[in-house]
């Protein structure tokens, strides 16, 4: 079908954010042993309890398996050939923003990230993370006015060591799941966000992740504490250059709301997803959780996952305080050979918990695209509800869209309600489109917009901006 | 587990036909299911190994159904007791299949099955010997209603297969009872060939009594233009599973379930169902309740799977269940698994308890709660127990399971 070959072509489009900056860096040998982690932990001074969680953690890791249940195809990660350490050559003390390489600066301005406080377009302050070490953090003493602390998790670690001692693996534990076992051994850096009781955090945080070389791996972490009454809201983005060699990138990131806390984290993700064979990308083994601890408490995820050859990831939410919410919103994309396996996990386990689920999939060319989420009802989730929609559009004949949901009940007293269909771009509203005078791209785009309005309706305004804009991008291109 | 033992030994028959021999060769490296793969981890294992823990037997004891008594206007048959079967008249007839179409249809699904998934018929297959095998070839229209019974006697594991050949444009309304004694165990596999333009009404009722257990595993062809609809009912059993497997071949194919299953004290009953399209045009209509009480626990999970070539399916799959108890569980999992991009699917799951704003209705009108709650169940079985054929006018359903629960 001519239309068919229309749509496929008009969802291939170029990486733009596949540059590789050439600036001096520090590595550390390949491979991954006691000795490597020893040396990791003493590159960023860390107190005894850090090396020992992470030595603990080594220790679960290599008993552990690889896990293969989500059946995704990839060839063998030797985790012996991956560098586990690699930062930007830089003066030991950077005391302002000046002081950066400014290639490094470069780099970012060319991704569209605005680390010189001067271009203050938007009003996010932004924590730019480059392989293995965090560069920048902006608008640190605007924040620090409100109490608000958001620096890279290597400072906090100096700066705030009783949060880190305290919180630190308490909501992804270090023997949780193979990758997070690995992440908790060799994290390297990663931001660190605490909104003290009371405080509504007066601009959006946000954090950007680039992987610039091509044998290191990136494992970040992240951890956010929202005390009780306070209210922030996260955004996480994420590009990497284009090589034929596949990056590993497995970050944890924590999320803890206390009561009447809520906090909003939303993710672009747009890793290199390798070629229209499949070489090269990124593989995305991502275990994000969060914690609703306290009374009335709020954890919400959105993301849009564009990128990666493989990704598997599950930003999950622990409803342990009464009257909590959990909310998941996603759109997943996947291309040429993509493999994305993501979904969520809700966990009733206080009273009067609500949850919500909404998942869209769009899988063109040979991609797998699965959503894989889990709902449970505890014994004490006493009247609570959830409510979960998962949408797949195929576009071509040789993608694949698959849903996965899990439904666990222990308590009669709640609900649960699961639906999930399965669309294409149908001819006949191309056609009513088209008919009108819009031109094929457009309507294309539009149907695909309308169909994840849903989700980005949840993300911030910039964010909102950028996804539309990231689906358009790749939905835009070669038809004349 | 002293069966497992025998397999892996060899020393479970003396005599071995050579579809048993197949079997045990298969089953012999690896006699158990994987209990961590997805159709098995949700297994309670004690129950498991309470099914196993029957002596394995070839004879069972003389039929005694709670089923009503057979009349003229259908045709009886008891897996293990028919001997010679043979109704041919003007319009239609039931014969029995020479041994080597059995062996030769038996073999064609054994060499495409997996240790793991089909494991229930393996060890079905294994143990079943010639005179627990019956096999029909049916052709013609206007047949009476059919029924086939399988039990297993107390204290025992008994295993009994079921092949039946529908043929072309041929019209069939069968339905099958499994029954389980007091303490035993009853592994029965069914295995249907609709060739095209032909029509299955089947309805499956498992009924058990105290500590019975029961593995039901069901796999049907589907040619093309043929239609298969199932009302099924599992309960009263210790530990039952029933698996389903449905193939349309070529597509263009119907297919209705209606199945439910019914869990107290502390039953433990599952259904897995698997979904394969491997032709265009298909259509799936599926709905499964569960309800789970007491200290149960009951199971869903349904996979569809459209291919590349099943273009245009069709398909749509519910599971609707009911928690009435804090100590009882559900699972269910119903999943979809595409290539084909033109294709309409969709599935659902709802668990919750009786809706309290209909129960508020009914009391306000001096309606009592108990008859409330009843009205409500009745209304929920109601729609799977009209869907199984022969059965609703003979055996009231409805009210054994209103009135037993």
């Amino acid at each position: 079908m001519v239309n068919e070959n229309l749509v496929k072509d008009v969802v291939k489009e170029p990486y733009k954010y596949g540059f590789v900056t050439d600036i001096e860096t520090e590595k550390i040998a390949k491979g991954l042993n006691e000795d490597i982690i020893r040396l990791i932990s003493k590159k960023k001074e860390e107190p005894k309890y850090l090396l020992d969680f992470r030595l603990k953690a080594f220790k679960k890791w290599q008993k552990m398996k690889e896990p293969d249940w989500a059946g995704l195809g990839y060839k063998q990660i030797d985790y012996q050939d991956i560098i586990y350490y690699s930062a930007p050559k830089q003066k030991e003390k950077i005391s302002s923003l000046d002081e950066v390489d400014p290639k490094l600066l470069e780099t970012f301005d060319k991704l569209g990230i605005p680390l010189t406080e001067q271009k203050k377009l938007t009003n996010v302050a932004v924590d730019a993370v480059f392989d293995s070490v965090s560069i920048a953090t902006t608008f640190r003493e605007e924040l620090a006015e409100h109490g608000v602390i958001f620096c890279s998790i290597s400072e906090a670690v100096k700066n705030h060591s009783d949060l880190i001692e305290k919180y630190l693996g308490t909501v992804v534990p270090a023997s949780d799941n193979y990758f997070a076992a690995l992440n908790s051994a060799v994290f390297s850096d990663g931001s660190f966000v605490y909104i003290p009781k009371g405080v509504t955090c007066p601009m959006d945080l946000s954090s950007y992740f680039r992987i610039n070389s091509g044998d290191s791996g990136q494992f970040e972490r992240t951890l956010i504490i929202a005390e009780e009454s306070s209210s922030v809201s996260y955004l996480e983005g994420c590009t990497a250059p284009m090589f034929d060699t596949n990056t590993l990138h497995a970050a944890v990131v924590e999320l803890i709301a206390l009561d009447d806390a809520s906090i909003k984290y939303s993710t672009v993700q747009n890793w290199y997803a390798g070629d229209e064979e499949g070489i090269g990308g990124i593989f995305n083994f991502v275990t994000k959780r969060g914690k609703c601890l306290g009374k009335r408490s709020k954890i919400s995820w959105s993301q849009v996952e564009t990128g990666s050859a493989i990704t598997w990831k599950y930003p999950s939410c622990l409803l342990l305080g009464e009257e909590s919410v959990g909310e998941f919103y996603s759109v997943a994309l996947t291309n040429n050979l993509q493999q994305a396996d993501t979904g969520t996990k809700m966990i009733h386990i206080g009273p009067k918990t609500k949850s919500t689920i909404v998942s869209k999939g769009i899988s063109a060319g040979n991609s797998i695209n699965s959503y894989r989420g889990l709902v449970k009802m505890g014994t004490k989730a006493k009247g609570s509800r959830n409510y979960s929609q998962c949408d797949s559009m195929l576009i071509g004949d040789e993608a694949s869209a698959n849903t996965f949901p899990y439904i666990k009940s222990q308590q009669p007293n709640s609900e649960i309600e699961h639906e999930a269909s399965t669309c294409r771009i149908s001819e006949d509203q191309l056609f009513y489109l088209q008919s009108r005078g819009i031109e094929f791209e457009e309507a294309v785009s539009m149907m695909v917009s309308g169909f994840c309005r849903d989700v980005f309706n949840q993300l911030p305004m910039e964010f909102a901006a950028e996804a539309d804009k990231l689906l358009a991008l790749k939905l835009e291109g070669s038809v004349g | 587990m002293e069966i497992i033992e025998k397999i892996k030994t060899n020393k479970l028959l003396e005599y071995q036909t050579e579809i048993q021999k197949i079997c045990l060769h298969k089953l012999q490296s690896n006699p158990l299911p994987n209990p961590k793969s997805e159709l098995w981890r949700l297994s309670n294992k004690t129950k498991f190994s309470n099914f196993l823990d029957y002596s394995f037997n070839e004879k069972d004891l003389k039929f005694d159904s709670p089923y009503p008594n057979n009349s003229q206007s259908t045709i009886r048959l008891i897996i293990g007791e028919n001997c010679q079967i043979e109704f041919v008249e003007e319009n239609y007839s039931i014969e029995q299949l020479s041994e080597d179409e059995v062996d030769k249809y038996i073999k064609e699904q054994i060499s495409s099955f997996d240790q793991n998934e089909n494991w229930s018929d393996l060890l079905n297959l294994s143990l079943s010997c010639k005179k627990n095998i019956l096999g029909l070839k049916v052709n013609g229209s206007k047949i009476p209603p059919i029924e086939i019974f399988s039990h297993a006697s107390s204290n025992s594991l008994n295993a009994k297969t079921l092949v039946i050949f529908l043929e072309k444009n041929c019209d069939v309304e069968l339905i099958q009872v499994n029954l389980g004694k007091e303490n035993s165990s009853l592994s029965q596999s069914t295995f249907f060939f609709l060739e095209e333009n032909s029509s299955l009404n089947h309805g499956v009722v498992s009924y058990g009594e105290n500590g019975s257990n029961l593995l039901n595993s069901l796999n049907v062809i589907q040619q093309k233009n043929s239609e298969y609809n199932l009302g099924s009912l599992h309960f009263k059993f210790n530990y039952a599973r029933f698996e389903i497997n449905i193939k349309q071949s070529q597509g263009n194919a119907k297919t209705n379930i209606k199945g439910m299953q019914i869990t107290k004290k502390d039953e433990q009953i599952s259904t897995y169902t698997k979904i394969d399209f491997n032709g265009p045009n298909g259509f799936l209509d599926q709905i499964n309740k569960s309800l789970a009480d007491d200290k149960s626990h009951a199971i869903f999970e349904g996979s569809i799977i459209v291919p590349k070539i099943a273009q245009k399916t069709d398909a749509s799959q519910l599971s609707r269940n009911l928690l009435l108890s804090d100590l009882a569980q559900i699972d269910t999992k119903p999943q979809l698994e595409i290539i084909a991009d033109d294709v309409k699917c969709k599935h659902g799951a709802t668990i919750s308890q009786l809706n309290e704003e209909e129960l508020f209705y009914m009391r306000t009108r001096g309606v009592t709660l108990a008859e409330a709650s009843k009205l409500q169940l009745s209304s929920y079985f109601q729609e799977i127990i009209s869907f199984i054929p022969v059965s609703k006018d003979k055996w009231d359903l409805l009210d054994k399971l209103l009135n037993e629960n």
